[in-house]
């Protein structure tokens, strides 16, 4: 177990300041809450469910446009799909970064443990054929996102997080909110 | 002409730009088409994931069709019943039917059989497409709709059009 773990709201704010017209696609519960707190952009697709689809969705936004798309998905999330790995590097979108926050814990029902604590997200997401990088601090996360930003293909950025509670919210419209993003894609 | 040359035409006229899939045996001559078109193919692990890259398309301001087996479509049910159907993400598809007339496969019958059914308590229109000479226009019709009203259409694609998977 690691002792050092990064703070989920700098890193999201460091997503959005080194990528700010990045396209982000945000898993339901704590990945999206934390986004629409640091800041509610147009740009911002929150899931509201489909646990396990969220890397998937952002698949489908990368292989339609050049902009960067970056997905904030979670441990439990991603080991719920995880054929989707393998998906995405097939595909390979050099546009496409993936973060998984990973705490360890299904945050918004409680906290229970996922299975991320046994499971190695970043050596399945290279074995699944991704160029994989994993952070354990703020500093680290910024330095590997940069990284996944420039490499030339699909890349997953594990960083280790602490589980949050966060109070902010996005939009609960979620017709709003795909309407507010596909005009921002199609401007 | 053939019913897939009928789909590949209905997808070329209603502009779709990716095609997700898990294939089926009567889908893969109709793959093979589809490589020769403009169109954009996405092969998926699991099929809830085409309910993913299809909406995330949508998002991009693409348009999708899905291609896969009533079986596949069974493990899209969460992703269309909270994703596609509450944000309004339309697509079509075209889902070949295990289950009916000619199945020796118990395990292809529930669902294959239930899947309007299934489809219709959460809200997504379904066409049963069981002649060649209908498929183009039901096709066109349906895509069509599912873009002007924000919400999926399925075509199941009956084995009296596909042929039968021959075991007897």
């Amino acid at each position: 177990m690691s002792s050092e773990v990064a703070d989920q709201v700098a890193c999201t704010a460091a997503v959005l300041s080194k990528t700010p017209d990045a396209a982000v696609v945000s898993n339901l519960g704590v990945a999206s809450y934390v986004l629409a707190g640091v800041e509610d952009r147009p740009l911002n697709f929150y899931l509201w469910n489909s646990m396990g689809v969220t890397t998937a969705v952002g698949l489908g936004v990368a292989l339609g446009t050049d902009r960067q798309v970056t997905v904030l998905d979670g441990d439990g999330s991603t080991l719920m799909g995880l054929g989707a790995l393998a998906t995405v590097a097939e595909a390979d979108p050099p546009n496409l970064v993936i973060v998984v926050w990973d705490n360890r814990a299904f945050a918004t029902t409680g906290g229970q443990e996922t299975l991320s604590g046994t499971a190695d997200l970043a050596a399945i997401a290279a074995g699944a054929g991704l160029e994989a990088y994993e952070a354990e601090s703020d500093a680290a996360f910024e330095r590997r996102y940069a990284e996944a930003v420039a490499h030339d293909g699909a890349a997953v950025v594990v960083c280790r997080v602490e589980a949050i509670d966060p109070d902010s919210r996005p939009p609960a419209d979620y017709a709003h909110v795909k309407r507010r993003f596909r005009e921002a894609m199609t401007d | 002409m053939t019913w897939r040359d009928e789909i590949v035409s209905a997808l070329a006229a209603t502009d779709i730009d990716v095609v997700a899939y898990l294939p089926d045996t009567p889908l893969g001559p109709l793959l093979d088409r589809l490589e020769e078109t403009d169109v954009r193919i996405v092969p998926v692990a699991r099929e809830e994931e085409a309910v993913g890259v299809l909406s995330g398309a949508w998002l991009a301001g693409e348009r999708g069709a899905l291609l896969c087996q009533s079986s596949g479509l069974a493990t899209a049910i969460n992703g269309l019943a909270s994703l596609a159907v509450p944000a309004g993400i339309p697509f079509v598809a075209f889902v070949t039917r295990r289950g009916g007339p000619g199945e020796f496969n118990r395990a292809q019958v529930p669902f294959g059989y239930a899947m309007e059914d299934v489809l219709d308590a959460i809200g997504i229109r379904t066409a049963s497409l069981s002649h060649p000479g209908d498929v183009e226009r039901y096709a066109e019709l349906a895509a069509e709709s599912a873009f002007a009203t924000d919400s999926p259409y399925v075509l199941i694609l009956e084995p009296t059009l596909t042929g039968v998977k021959d075991e007897f």
